[in-house]
């Protein structure tokens, strides 16, 4: 079947040469269509962690994030599901950390659906890669007025310093 | 062709839902194409008066409830019914959705059944346009039965993805797509090849989804990247930048084509098939036919994809096949009007047109055996006449059963003689058959001059037994002649 084809050659050509910041897996190694991505917050982001910060919050790491703990950036477990019918219909991203962002939902889903994720606006050509720099770029660049978290999306527009605040205490919390 | 700009502005007419104007935000497809049927212009009148006389109480709806109905319309999805491509049927089913409608669709709907009686109907889930297009590449391809044509095809097919690595795809983003469209031109060789007898494994494989999604893709994605590499052909028809235009409009999933977007799948895929590519567009605009539109400059004498166009919607249309009716319109007029040198050396009697319109007279061996072997230089070619009974209809058997006793049937008398105010006087016997001109009372069908408008249809197309008017015809109903009715 030519979608298990074009998953194959996707997921090679990511764990080859992997854009930056990003980094994927296959949540179960016979099943091609769970993959388990690890995002770092981009620099400038609140989802950046520095070092220092780090150290402070070593206690509170999950067990996962223990494997990574020689970095000291932001880390973020992304859950990316690739439906049977891919690629003409979009794979569904979701936040498996918790993180305070106005286009991820505050629950245990952490789904997240805009843009070219949504199913109206998929484009069978667009590649698993550029989904993911999309869901990355998200972090820098909230998109609040497609917000799913309406509140945390006034607090970005209206009260920036606390928005960034808050975000920046959730990913020592949960993603460091 | 060249796209010219009236053209646009004429399709923009019949755009009932601008996509971005739309403020309910119903999901555009599945509605819009069944626009003009009776069923939803009932519906949209049902709906529009309550929305209208409560619209107080719609502003007055709190962002909390807008926000649930704006999420339940988006999430909207009609439940269209249907095979994604249906097998051909007769296109009185079209007639007949219309048969309460617009009477200028009633007209053009019945007309159109008669010139094109089979049509194909194509789901409306926002890819019909593009599969309809697609579908008819495929089907053209494989009734024309030329392998050779399709082993070509398969080059160009592969070829044309050059144009996808200039506009940076790589290849294996697309190659599952190619493969699709390659996968079917060999099932199409090998259903030539096997002698298959109708294109139902094309049906079949269009209406699986992995391979029908599969190939509009490959069509879309080089649609747009066509598009992209000759941008100055399309730019100015685009109200926004290429593009902008290619990643919202022709890329995504169940987008439907436009305008601008079928001229460009035609260019950029269609047009070095060779096929050209008709649309006929069903509208209210005045006239009594639907409108034909040429889509490409390809010779529309050969092989042709038709679509017939409802506002948001396209289906496939089937015209009554003029190749069929070659043979028996060439073997009648050729006996009249073309002689070859041989015939005339070897005849030794006077050539007209009557006694040549006797079938088997050529063939007899005892006419002009021994006549010498002069030319015939006085032989002029008598035009035809779309009058002249065919030896064909000769072979015709009165359904009246024979011995049943005939009552003698009034025959009005012709109209030169009658001054058309009096009733005419009844006749006793039928006139003389040695009268001028023809006997045969004419269906009006036959005579209707508006029909043969979407159609390069010579005269001899009404002697064909796929007219309405004619006898073999399934459909043939004889004129039923009231007394007190003139010629």
């Amino acid at each position: 079947m030519g979608s298990i084809k074009r998953i194959s050659k996707e997921l090679t050509e990511l764990t080859e040469s992997p854009p930056e910041g990003i980094s994927v897996e296959l949540a179960d190694e016979s099943n091609v269509y769970e993959w388990k991505v690890i995002i770092e917050g981009p620099e400038g982001s609140p989802y950046y962690e520095s070092p220092y910060s780090h150290l402070t919050v070593h206690v509170q790491r999950t067990t996962f994030l223990t494997l990574l703990q020689t970095t000291q950036n932001g880390k973020f477990l992304v859950k990316l599901s690739l439906p049977t019918e891919y690629p003409f219909k979009p794979p569904t991203v979701s936040f498996a950390t918790k993180i305070y962002h106005p286009n991820v939902t505050n629950d245990e889903k952490g789904s997240m659906c805009l843009g070219m994720l949504r199913p109206d606006e998929w484009k069978p050509s667009s590649k698993i890669a550029a989904v993911l720099q999309f869901a990355r770029q998200l972090l820098s660049e909230p998109m609040p007025d497609d917000a799913v978290e309406g509140r945390i999306a006034e607090q970005y527009k209206n009260d920036r310093g606390r928005y960034e605040e808050v975000a920046r205490e959730w990913t020592r919390k949960h993603a460091c | 062709m060249s796209l010219s700009k009236p053209t646009w502005n004429h399709f923009g007419i019949h755009q009932p839902f601008p996509e971005k104007q739309n403020p309910v935000g119903f999901y555009r497809d599945s509605l819009s194409s069944s626009f003009l049927s009776p069923v939803a212009l009932s519906l949209s009148a049902a709906f529009s008066h309550p929305i209208s006389s409560n619209s107080a109480n719609m502003n007055a709806l709190s962002a909390d409830e807008m926000e649930r109905f704006q999420k339940l319309s988006n999430s909207y999805q009609s439940d269209v019914q249907g095979p994604l491509v249906s097998t051909k049927q007769s296109s009185h089913s079209i007639a007949l959705d219309y048969s309460n409608a617009d009477p200028t669709l009633a007209t053009k709907t019945n007309a159109l059944a008669i010139t094109h009686p089979e049509c194909r109907i194509m789901k409306g889930d926002g890819n019909c346009g593009w599969r309809a297009v697609a579908f008819g590449y495929f089907e053209t391809l494989f009734a024309l039965r030329d392998t050779l044509r399709i082993e070509t095809e398969i080059r160009r097919m592969k070829s044309l993805t050059t144009l996808l690595e200039r506009v940076g795809l790589s290849d294996s983003i697309y190659e599952i797509f190619v493969d699709a469209t390659e996968e079917i031109l060999n099932r199409t060789h090998a259903a030539i090849q096997n002698g298959a007898q109708d294109e139902s494994f094309l049906v079949d494989a269009f209406n699986e989804g992995y391979c029908s999604d599969a190939i509009i893709t490959h069509f879309r994605i080089l649609t747009s990247a066509w598009m992209k590499l000759n941008p100055n052909r399309y730019q100015a028809f685009l109200p926004m930048p290429l593009n902008q235009y290619c990643s919202s409009r022709i890329d995504p999933v169940k987008t439907e084509i436009d305008e601008v977007g079928l001229q460009a799948l035609i260019d950029g895929v269609i047009e070095g098939s060779g096929f050209g590519v008709e649309i006929l567009y069903l509208d209210r605009s005045e006239g009594d036919v639907v409108t034909p539109h040429q889509l490409s400059s390809n010779n529309p004498s050969g092989a042709t994809i038709r679509l017939l166009y409802r506002p948001g919607h396209y289906d496939i249309l089937y015209p009554v096949e003029p190749l069929n009716m070659a043979p028996i319109v060439n073997l009648q007029y050729g006996m009249t009007s073309d002689y070859s040198p041989w015939d005339q050396a070897a005849l030794g009697f006077d050539v007209n047109s009557s006694l040549m319109a006797i079938p088997n007279l050529m063939q007899d061996t005892s006419f002009g055996m021994g006549a010498p072997m002069s030319p015939m230089p006085s032989v002029s070619p008598t035009p035809a006449s779309p009058f002249r009974m065919s030896p064909q209809q000769d072979m015709y058997q009165s359904p009246m059963p024979t011995h049943a006793p005939i009552p003698p049937i009034p025959v009005s008398p012709p109209p030169q003689i009658a001054p058309p105010s009096s009733a005419p006087p009844p006749m006793t016997s039928l006139p003389s058959r040695s009268s001028d001109g023809p006997q045969i009372r004419l269906n009006p069908l036959v005579m209707k001059p508006n029909l043969s408008r979407s159609l390069p249809v010579t005269t001899p197309f009404k002697n064909s037994p796929y007219n309405q008017a004619h006898f073999q015809n399934s459909d043939f109903e004889p004129i039923h002649w009231e007394p007190h009715e003139r010629r």
